[in-house]
């Protein structure tokens, strides 16, 4: 028995050497290029959730874009603080009159993080990636903003060819106004064409970015290490950047108040004060490009009924919900886009609260006994909403004056949306953050009839809706698009699928050292030239 | 109980001429005795009154709350306790007293049903499982190991999570979790009492099982439920205010302190008032319960008596 225990003994502490040998082995590997790095000029971003994947073309997710965006770059690039098209790894674009002829002059010198030149070839390799898709499912964005993949009717892009060494010639099939806007986003940045080979991708990307991708360890930490070749002359100004996972937002406070992070996202509102009143922090605020709404499904008795839907927008006084949930930093919506977006009809009257207006609509559509339905309210923390579920609460409170009665129900994220999409919501909490800075990107993505099943959660289907949003997609002319974007507006305005609530800005909160940190609207941003002072 | 007032003998009357002095053999309901050293115990008489007080006050709770429980508009969010809001308002500036005080209504219910429920299933189960033993024992006895295996709050939650949250739920959720304390509690007491004499004798006299089970253990039982009910009222309540805490229980906007207490934790110090009373009203109850179960021990327990 004694010999056994001893054995046992023996053969633990044989296999916990054996693996601290394995960990230390690991590191030394990868301990060439650490001389370089100064682990005091590394920064920390503490967030909320893990990336889902570190390719951009199979997501979706803010939390893998952030991540890429330090990566791997896009032919063209935003703005720093807004969606303006500025040169990326494309220096110089032309567009021929017809608008069907988009050509790029690359930049010339830029390497690969693996070494591999980038030039014309590697970008026709990853755009033919993308559309010659046999898996129509995995590259879900490009499909929905280019109008689907190589040898459907809707397929914007016709071809990609490289014209010598530097140039692409990228061929529409029919004009596409946001086009540039759609390059810029994180999904279509290039790849090298060596990593593409491989189908390690998603876990080991290899782009052009001002930061190398080192380790992953999932739901817990990213590394990325100074890309030394980048070739922006002085960048990045940091030695790496390491993504923290810290789920719950006021022990992320709390670690960033202990300096064990420099930068974090999703600043519960009401910390904004603990934040500014500490000396050793600094407040940032992303620019608003959101929309947080409550959704009817316009399918589901009563909501079919457009007085239903008007009463209830009578019912909520968006801006005590902006003074109580957001502590103020949110303007009330009335359009289902933000204001800083082209195209955003401020002549539009919102309807105020009232409540005898709101029983006068409900007797008119034959309910004013009232009602009882589920009021769905979002289980976590989003940007364009903090406290769904508090905010739901609020709503719940004024509908009862009316006697509608509301049961908040909710359920895991994932299971929400899944739900929420298959129509299952008769009246659901929910928000969008735009990823291009164009209208398209908000009325036709999230209300035209084409994208009921995807990100139409009321399965609004308004023909003459449809009419001018799938115009304005086709128009070159920007004021035209916008007066189109407009008359959309008004309808939906009408109609009511949705009560807009809130533009909300989302807070970050940082250590007071970082400098020339500019929050993007889109959510995610390069951190090439954040310094430590 | 009807083998007990049986137990109380007729009333002699006494001859008048006998000077008036305290019989010492004189036999009294043990139900009347165990209110005397109850009453003796003065610790156990605030747990009692404490107690009282929340049933009043959850019983007339519409009478006696200043404001009703979705009342309040959100620009008085987080006013401070004042002559007008005695608590103080939420962040959905609803007064915080008459959200209390609706919510003693939601959590004594919870405690008494749910214990309730335990008692009569636990007790059920206990009792069959005690009397007839065997396999049966063997059965029963294993589901409560099985019960008793998982975290209380977890099977809770585990029972939560299929049901759907609600507060009728939860209120299933503690029941079932509380079986097998009641469970035990019972086969234990049924295994000593079945071996006395008397049951013996009834069953000679050719009592069915379901007389002597009914008419003469289950009486016998009685007092250590009434001890363990009343402590379980409290984990009960407490489980409940959990359940809420965690979003499991109560939904809203029904006033549960768990529920106030979760939804108000990230003001804790911007508006401690709001996080205050709900905790200390779910202390309150608990240690009033909690004082009333031991000073019923104590009264009831006959190892206990001097």
């Amino acid at each position: 028995m004694k010999k056994s225990l001893l054995t046992l003994f023996a053969l633990m502490l044989a296999l916990s050497l054996a693996l601290a040998g394995c960990s230390s082995g690991g590191d030394s590997s990868k301990g060439g290029d650490d001389d370089k790095v100064d682990p005091n000029n590394v920064m920390i971003y503490g967030r909320g959730g893990d990336s889902v994947a570190l390719d951009p073309a199979v997501v979706t997710d803010g939390e893998s874009f952030i991540v890429t965006e330090q990566i791997y770059e896009p032919l063209v690039n935003y703005g720093k603080d807004n969606t303006d098209i500025v040169a990326g790894l494309a220096k110089k674009w032309d567009i021929s009159e017809d608008g069907l002829t988009y050509t790029f002059e690359l930049e010339e010198g830029v390497k690969f993080h693996d070494g591999e030149k980038f030039n014309a070839d590697a970008v026709v390799k990853n755009f033919d990636r993308w559309a010659q898709s046999k898996d129509g499912e995995k590259f879900a964005y490009y499909g929905s903003m280019f109008g689907g993949f190589e040898g459907d009717e809707g397929h914007v892009i016709k071809d990609v060819k490289a014209d010598g060494e530097n140039k692409v010639v990228i061929t529409l099939n029919k004009p596409q106004a946001p086009f540039l806007k759609n390059v810029a986003m994180s999904p279509f940045a290039i790849a090298s064409p060596k990593s593409l080979d491989g189908d390690k991708l998603s876990k080991e990307p290899v782009g052009t970015g001002p930061f190398k991708f080192k380790s992953w360890k999932p739901n817990d930490t990213i590394v990325l290490e100074k890309n030394a070749d980048y070739w922006v002359n002085d960048m990045p100004k940091l030695d790496g950047v390491t993504f923290k996972v810290i789920k719950d937002n006021s022990s992320r406070l709390n670690a960033l108040t202990k300096g064990e992070i420099d930068l974090m996202d999703a600043l519960n509102p009401s910390d904004m004060k603990k934040v500014s009143d500490n000396g050793k922090l600094q407040l940032f605020e992303r620019p608003s490009m959101n929309v947080g709404y409550l959704g009817f499904n316009v399918e589901k008795a009563p909501f079919d009924k457009k007085e239903v839907r008007q009463a209830i927008s009578h019912l909520i006084d968006k801006q005590a919900i902006i003074d109580n949930f957001y502590e103020g930093t949110a303007e009330p919506a009335k359009n289902p886009m933000p204001p800083s977006i082209a195209g955003y009809n401020d002549e539009i009257q919102d309807r105020e609260y009232d409540e005898a207006k709101a029983k006068e609509l409900l007797a008119k559509a034959g309910m004013e006994k009232g009602f009882e339905m589920d009021l769905w309210a979002m289980p976590v923390a989003r940007p364009y909403m903090p406290n769904g579920q508090k905010v739901a609460e609020a709503i719940q409170a004024k509908l009862a004056k009316v006697n509608i009665k509301a049961n908040i129900v909710t359920f895991e994220w994932g299971t929400y949306l899944e739900k929420v999409q298959k129509g299952e919501a008769p009246m659901f909490m929910l928000g969008w953050t735009g990823d291009n800075g164009d209208a398209d990107n908000f009325l036709y993505t999230l209300l035209d009839k084409d994208t009921i099943d995807s990100n139409n959660y009321s399965r609004y289907a308004n023909e003459d809706v449809h009419k001018l949003l799938v115009e304005a997609q086709t128009t070159a002319d920007e004021a035209k698009r916008e007066e189109l974007y407009k008359q959309a507006q008004v309808i939906i305005h009408e109609d009511a699928p949705w009560v807009p609530l809130v533009h909300s800005k989302p807070q970050l909160a940082g250590a007071s050292k970082i400098k020339g940190f500019v929050p993007h609207p889109t959510g995610s941003q390069s951190f090439a030239d954040v310094s430590f002072e | 109980m009807s083998e007990l007032t049986r137990s109380t003998p007729p009333v002699v009357p006494q001859p008048q001429h006998m000077p008036v002095e305290p019989v010492e053999d004189k036999v009294i309901s043990p139900w009347k005795d165990a209110w005397r050293s109850f009453k003796k115990n003065k610790i156990a008489l605030v747990g009692l009154s404490i107690v009282s007080v929340f049933i009043v006050i959850a019983i007339f709770a519409d009478l006696i709350a200043p404001y009703g429980i979705s009342e309040g508009e959100l620009r008085d969010k987080h006013i401070a306790p004042s002559a007008e809001h005695w608590f103080g308002t939420d962040e959905f500036g609803r007064d915080i007293l008459s959200r209390i005080i609706h919510g003693a209504r939601v959590s004594l219910w919870v405690g008494f049903f749910s214990v309730a429920g335990s008692v009569i299933v636990g007790s059920l189960l206990g009792i069959v499982a005690g009397y007839y033993g065997r396999w049966i024992d063997g059965i029963i006895s294993r589901i409560f190991d099985i019960l008793l295996a998982f975290p209380s709050i977890l099977l809770a939650i585990a029972v939560v999570s299929v049901l759907g949250p609600s507060l009728k739920n939860a209120l299933i959720a503690i029941a079932i979790i509380n079986i097998p304390t009641f469970g035990r509690l019972l086969r234990s007491r049924v295994l000593s009492v079945k071996e006395e004499e008397y049951i013996t004798a009834a069953r000679a006299i050719g009592m069915s099982d379901f007389r002597i089970l009914i008419h003469h253990i289950l009486p016998n039982s009685l007092a250590p439920i009434i001890v363990q009910g009343t402590l379980a009222i409290a984990t009960a309540i407490i489980e409940a205010a959990a359940l809420g805490f965690l979003g499991m229980g109560a939904q809203p906007p029904t006033p549960e302190w768990g529920k106030m207490l979760a939804d108000s934790k990230d003001f804790i110090i911007q508006a401690p008032w709001t996080v205050l009373f709900p905790g200390l009203a779910i202390m309150l109850t608990v240690l009033g319960f909690n004082l009333m179960g031991d000073g019923l021990r104590d009264a009831l327990d006959p190892r206990m008596k001097s």
